[in-house]
């Protein structure tokens, strides 16, 4: 069990010795039993922070921000940014450092446990409770929960209301984190890839309606784009302009800017969209599965970046975030690359 | 015009109504949306609210303006193509959604007529679903000058009461959809209308968001234009379009020129959603981008619902669905956000 | 009777062997179907993705990226990019349910005018059965 007690102690104390600018962490949302992210400056504001299954953010997200902050500021921040990281949020930082966007030096990881549960998905627990109020979720022992409703307490297992990146993960604490929270638990009832496979196994036809129905759906809010820590692209394709414009472009270069995605919501410029972020996800999606969850219109969108996780996995050996000293997927090679797709 | 409709009868009533398309919350996956239904047995009235709001029916997300295309590359033949002739009854409208739609009339039927919208709308009779207690904890339509009950741009208000509904013809056409066969519906009686009242004010109690000040807004918005509140709101803000798409009033939109084929020239003039939450939204050709960060983004969105839109035409641009807290990735709470610019000192 | 189907390629060709070799073909009087468009690019280490997506929804029924032969590449090593980059893109592309004789890679010199006919020849006989592509094709009118 995750000591939180122990937890603000040590975040107080970083903050007290100004350690670090300000802590990325959790507090309990406005309405309701949600965590929501908090940005924690001041020691007092410590007992704010919170651990509990709803605790679903990648707070490494921030760190983008954090980073345009710093490149964009004369005066130079010794100083690290205090983050507090599960398994999954621990490789994205990795992935970060890798491709050099951020440095080693300007964040303070503290890693915490997932130990033998994970996070909640919302609507795995609504239709559990058909649809009763939740007014507190908390982690009982092992893998279970308990639920506080109008009704008291119930206690739920993991597997029922588990995220299904959760059950699917492969590693339920930050490896290699310097501060670790919790037990590290090897966890039995995790079977990564599973939703993948049930996909991969249908035929060509069937695989392609479900993708088309999938996507049809996709409204562009571009949640998936902007809760995603991978997303830092100051310019992204489907904008139609952003930073690339500047007071010296000319009217001629901005005519002559290829917009790669349309505008409407329709079949092939949904693709474009999708199948593009896909492939920027190749070798850096570390399966947080942020993207899922906040997307409004339930796109399985875990299930498109799983394929190319696997396949960088099955034909290059490589998994992402697991190493930040690894040159990242597509920026490197090895002579026997496989080759026999090949003619 | 007040009628009773047993729940069996629904069906039937649906039946007479052969010459609109219907339409009615559907399940999708999780949520509910829109949709045309085939069937008037398919048609369910017990669902929350749908993710989608009523606007994505009346202001879709793609509108095509006109086709253009050109065989020689000079001459260019243009076309423009007005929503269908189709008359539509929307069943299992919230009134919060409903109030909305009222909103946007007034937005694209004050100077300047927007023909695209108003097509759709006359064509299109909204039968409305009164919420006997909120359908999410997150609802707060009686804190905004609404109500669960509200009939404000409703054609026709339902009533759940248990085995029955308990029907409220607002307009004209609202009456219209009611005179159908003889024995479809009953005349309500006294009995009915005491149990719709009671359930009415029961239905108030139970919303438990407040925003105190509501009628100070306005003012208490413009004092808080230049302070550090908005940075501090709106730090876990990620800049995504959830809140704005997702919600039934917001209604700012962009219009593109999207071309098939380049030769033979062939394409589409469309409008289509945007939102002032994505950073290019109020990005200059000169590349200056007045509302460059987020604190800006947010301000603005809850300046437009709370501040703006009330200085022009006298309403609240937010109706209190909740559909922008409960989806926001990241937990943003607009009620917390007003709640806390009241008592903002600093 | 209507005409028989003829697919459209996009190919993608390196401007050191590849395209060379095309142009090999055609002062080498080697006779190939005509169905193909060819896009000469600095490397294939530098098609993007999105080139081939673009490729698909402007109607192409068939693309192809070709480069320089494995230790050949004029810029060392970017055809070794390509190679990871593009298994990466065949695997996604059938994945979401393209049909996988779409999208084809191959390595072709500047030497290989006939290899070049051949390889167009047999793409072509690949896609004239599958019909038009119309999964990824733009349709906005």
């Amino acid at each position: 069990m995750i000591d939180l007690a122990a937890l603000k102690k040590e975040a107080k104390q970083l903050l007290k010795d100004e350690k670090v600018t300000y802590l990325l962490g959790y507090r309990q949302g406005s309405n309701g039993h949600r965590a929501v992210p908090a940005f924690i400056r001041e020691p007092e504001e410590v007992e704010q922070l919170t651990w509990d299954p709803t605790c679903t953010y990648n707070l490494t997200r921030y760190l983008i921000d954090e980073v345009r902050e710093r490149n964009s500021s004369e005066e130079r921040e010794d100083r690290p940014v205090g983050i507090l990281v599960k398994g999954c949020d621990n490789r994205a930082i990795n992935v970060l450092l890798q491709e050099k966007y951020l440095r080693k030096e300007d964040v303070h990881v503290i890693g915490i446990s997932c130990e033998h549960a994970g996070m909640v998905d919302e609507k795995k627990l609504a239709r559990e409770l058909k649809n009763q109020p939740v007014m507190e979720i908390e982690f009982g022992e092992g893998d279970r929960f308990v639920v506080t409703t109008e009704e008291g307490k119930t206690t739920i297992s993991a597997e029922k209301i588990l995220a299904d990146r959760c059950l699917e993960c492969k590693a339920s604490y930050p490896a290699g984190a310097e501060v670790i929270f919790g037990d590290k638990v090897k966890r039995e009832f995790t079977r990564p890839y599973k939703g993948l496979q049930e996909i991969e196994t249908l035929p060509a036809g069937e695989r392609w309606a479900f993708w088309k129905a999938q996507f049809e759906k996709c409204i562009r809010c571009y949640a998936c784009r902007s809760v995603c820590t991978m997303c830092y692209c100051d310019e992204c394709v489907v904008d139609s302009i952003e930073l690339a414009v500047t007071a010296d472009t000319t009217a001629e270069e901005k005519a002559r800017k290829v917009r790669w995605a349309e505008r409407s919501p329709v079949t092939s410029e949904n693709f474009t969209f999708h199948l593009t972020r896909a492939m920027h996800m190749a070798g850096r999606c570390v399966d947080c599965g942020e993207c899922e969850r906040a997307c409004p219109v339930d796109i399985p969108l875990r299930l498109l970046y799983a394929k190319l996780a696997r396949t960088a996995d099955k034909m290059f050996d490589y998994e992402a975030g697991s190493d930040p000293d690894q040159p990242p997927l597509t920026s490197s090679f090895t002579m026997d690359d496989p080759g026999d797709f090949i003619r | 015009m007040e009628k009773i409709l047993t729940k069996q009868a629904l069906p039937r009533w649906i039946e007479q109504l052969d010459a609109y398309q219907i339409y009615a919350p559907v399940r999708e996956q999780e949520g509910w949306k829109y949709a045309i239904v085939d069937t008037p047995d398919s048609v369910t009235l017990d669902y929350p609210n749908t993710v989608l709001s009523l606007k994505s029916i009346l202001f879709p997300q793609r509108e095509v303006f006109l086709e253009f295309h050109s065989q020689n590359g000079r001459d260019l033949e243009v076309e423009e193509l007005l929503p269908g002739d189709a008359q539509s009854v929307i069943f299992g409208v919230r009134p919060c959604d409903a109030k909305a739609i009222s909103l946007m009339d007034k937005v694209f039927g004050g100077d300047y007529i927007d023909n695209y919208y108003w097509k759709r709308r006359n064509q299109t009779r909204l039968i409305g679903l009164a919420c006997n207690e909120p359908v999410s904890p997150d609802c707060f339509c009686n804190a905004v000058d609404g109500a669960p009950y509200s009939t404000e741009g409703l054609d026709i208000l339902m009533t759940d009461l248990g085995d029955r509904y308990f029907l409220e013809s607002v307009t004209e056409k609202g009456e219209e959809l009611l005179a159908v066969e003889d024995d479809l519906f009953q005349e309500a009686g006294k009995k009915d209308q005491k149990a719709v009242k009671d359930l009415r004010s029961g239905a108030e109690k139970k919303f438990e968001r407040k925003i105190p000040e509501l009628q100070n807004m306005p003012e208490i918005l413009a004092n808080l234009f230049d302070s550090d509140f908005w940075e501090q709101e709106s730090m876990s803000c990620i800049r995504c379009g959830i809140c704005t798409y997702l919600c039934p009033s917001c209604h700012c939109f962009d219009i593109n020129d999207e071309v098939e084929t380049a030769a033979p020239l062939k394409g589409v003039r469309v409008r289509t959603w945007d939102t002032c939450q994505f950073p290019d939204f109020t990005m200059h050709s000169s590349g200056h981008n007045p509302r460059s960060d987020r604190a800006a983004r947010l301000r603005q969105r809850v300046s437009h619902k709370y501040r703006y839109f009330p200085e022009q035409y006298d309403a609240f641009l937010c109706t209190g669905c909740g559909r922008c807290i409960d989806k926001c990735p990241v937990g943003i709470d607009i009620v917390e956000v007003l709640n806390k610019a009241v008592d903002y000192e600093g | 009777m209507a005409d028989p189907f003829e697919p459209t390629i996009m190919a993608f060709l390196c401007k050191w062997c590849s395209s060379a070799g095309s142009d090999l073909a055609g002062v080498s009087r080697i006779k190939y179907p005509h169905n193909v468009v060819p896009i000469t690019v600095m490397c294939s280490g530098s098609v993007s993705p999105m080139y081939i997506l673009d490729a698909f929804k402007k109607g192409a029924d068939g693309v192809l990226v070709s480069g320089c032969h494995p230790g050949d590449c004029h810029y060392i090593k970017g055809n070794y990019y390509a190679r990871r980059r593009m298994a990466l893109m065949k695997e996604l592309l059938e994945y979401v349910g393209l049909e996988p004789e779409r999208f084809r890679m191959s390595w072709v010199s500047a030497a290989e005018g006939v290899k070049y006919a051949r390889l167009i020849e047999a793409f072509v006989e690949e896609l004239k059965p599958l019909g038009p592509q119309t999964k990824l094709k733009r349709m906005v009118s």
